[in-house]
């Protein structure tokens, strides 16, 4: 089946954007299986270019729609692009006592950098140093200028690497 | 305090850059260090994200989407069935008319006809193969220089064919280096040079393949292919015919004031 051979490789890829978009890891479950069945419906429709870019593009459309609805409900708003480092320290640091796991540790850590960046700078991120799109991939991905990627790349990666800074600072200063 | 070359560094670590710029923004981090740290900090932070902040797909995932796939599917079961349908009518009448073995002879021959590439194809995949990779951040060039007499006696150690290096400044083409490459299984070499905001990659190999005289137009560039003694020559650029066309006949010219070879 033609679905199968050229989409569901991208399956891994598909999900690394979702967890990054979502930050859940079952709210990206829930979103890639969507924007599966969303990309199964449009599949025939599909002429040439990058398949990966492509389901890309749906994952990111799927979660704009799931973030307006959730929107409606609740009010509280995602941090600004500029409020990204203040945001990070209203995040708990201080690791669960019970937990002995790297892996969980490494999970939290994600998920806290991931909670403390916002959307924008999550994606431009996500597609430029997980994905590796191009520039233009991630202009096409995002329906921005290319201008916009180049500008929203660098403050985004100045973002995470304070917050990272942050983040070492509070281990080092002994939260255990 | 950033430097305004910052946003060029970083499309220089993502690989954005054409040959020239990259050319610039090297030269410019020798001499800026707030950039040589931010390039730093780039490669450390990507290095990060990749070994940390990189979420694996959990299996069950697979099987769950498969499955929600396979229910979709039962749920509009006619889509894929008659999607086969007018696939089969598209085959061509004359396939059928034509009858048993004749056809099946003609189809092969016909598979043979497609699947089996030109020399020349070949060939010019990997000048194009090599031009592209060319452009590629660090790739340009491996001697560089502006004069003919550091250039030539460069290849001399690093290509098997010695050839003609010039450099037409004063008429818009400037030498800006050369570079060891490989065609057509022997080592060639590539003279570069910068016309405008353009690259332009002049290759020459002895050919095994004997003279080949051509242009041709890959993927939107252009492949002016010319011989002079035993030499096969190749320009390579994006330019416009008549800018490729005129550093030919610049090359011809004054391979033809000097002894051929």
């Amino acid at each position: 089946m033609r679905f199968e051979a050229q989409v569901m490789p991208h399956l891994p890829a598909a999900y690394r954007f979702a967890r990054w978009l979502a930050r859940v890891p079952a709210d990206a479950e829930d979103l890639v299986q969507e924007s599966l069945l969303r990309a199964y419906g449009a599949f025939d429709g599909l002429r040439g270019g990058d398949v990966r870019s492509w389901l890309l593009t749906i994952v990111r459309n799927c979660h704009a729609t799931q973030h307006r609805q959730s929107a409606r409900r609740a009010t509280q708003p995602l941090p600004d692009e500029e409020d990204a480092v203040t945001a990070a320290a209203l995040i708990d640091p201080t690791p669960d006592p019970e937990s002995a796991s790297m892996a969980r540790d490494a999970e939290r850590r994600l998920e806290r950098l991931l909670s403390a960046l916002s959307q924008e700078h999550r994606e431009v991120l996500a597609l430029r140093e997980l994905e590796e799109l191009s520039y233009r991939e991630i202009a096409s991905v995002t329906t921005l200028p290319i201008g916009t990627v180049m500008s929203r790349l660098a403050r985004a990666r100045s973002a995470l690497k304070s917050l990272w800074l942050e983040e070492a600072q509070g281990e080092l200063s002994g939260v255990r | 305090m950033a430097c305004a070359e910052s946003l060029k560094v970083q499309a220089y670590f993502d690989g954005e850059l054409d040959a020239l710029g990259a050319v610039a923004t090297e030269t410019h981090l020798k001499e800026c260090a707030h950039c040589r740290a931010l390039l730093a900090d780039l490669e450390t932070l990507r290095a990060a994200i990749r070994s940390e902040l990189t979420p694996q797909l959990p299996e069950s995932l697979r099987a769950r989407v498969s499955a929600a796939l396979d229910a979709s599917e039962r749920g509009t079961p006619a889509a894929p069935v008659t999607r086969l349908v007018p696939g089969r009518a598209r085959r061509p009448f004359w396939l059928g008319a034509a009858g048993g073995l004749a056809a099946g002879a003609l189809a092969a021959a016909l598979v043979l006809f497609t699947l089996l590439p030109s020399p020349d194809s070949v060939l010019l995949d990997e000048v194009l193969g090599a031009h592209v990779r060319s452009l590629m951040p660090q790739h340009l060039i491996d001697v560089e220089s502006t004069d003919q007499h550091t250039v030539k006696p460069w290849f001399a150690g690093h290509a098997d064919v010695s050839p003609l290096v010039a450099d037409f400044a004063a008429q818009g083409y400037r030498l800006v280096g050369g570079r060891a490459d490989y065609l057509e299984h022997q080592r060639a070499a590539v003279v570069v040079y910068q016309h405008g905001a353009h690259v332009i990659n002049v290759f020459s190999w002895a050919s095994p393949h004997g003279g080949l005289t051509r242009e041709s137009t890959r993927s939107g560039y252009r492949m002016m292919f010319w011989t002079r003694g035993d030499l096969q020559y190749c320009a390579v650029s994006d330019t416009a015919w008549e800018e490729l066309t005129r550093l030919v006949r610049l090359l011809q010219e004054k391979s033809a004031a000097e002894p051929a070879g």
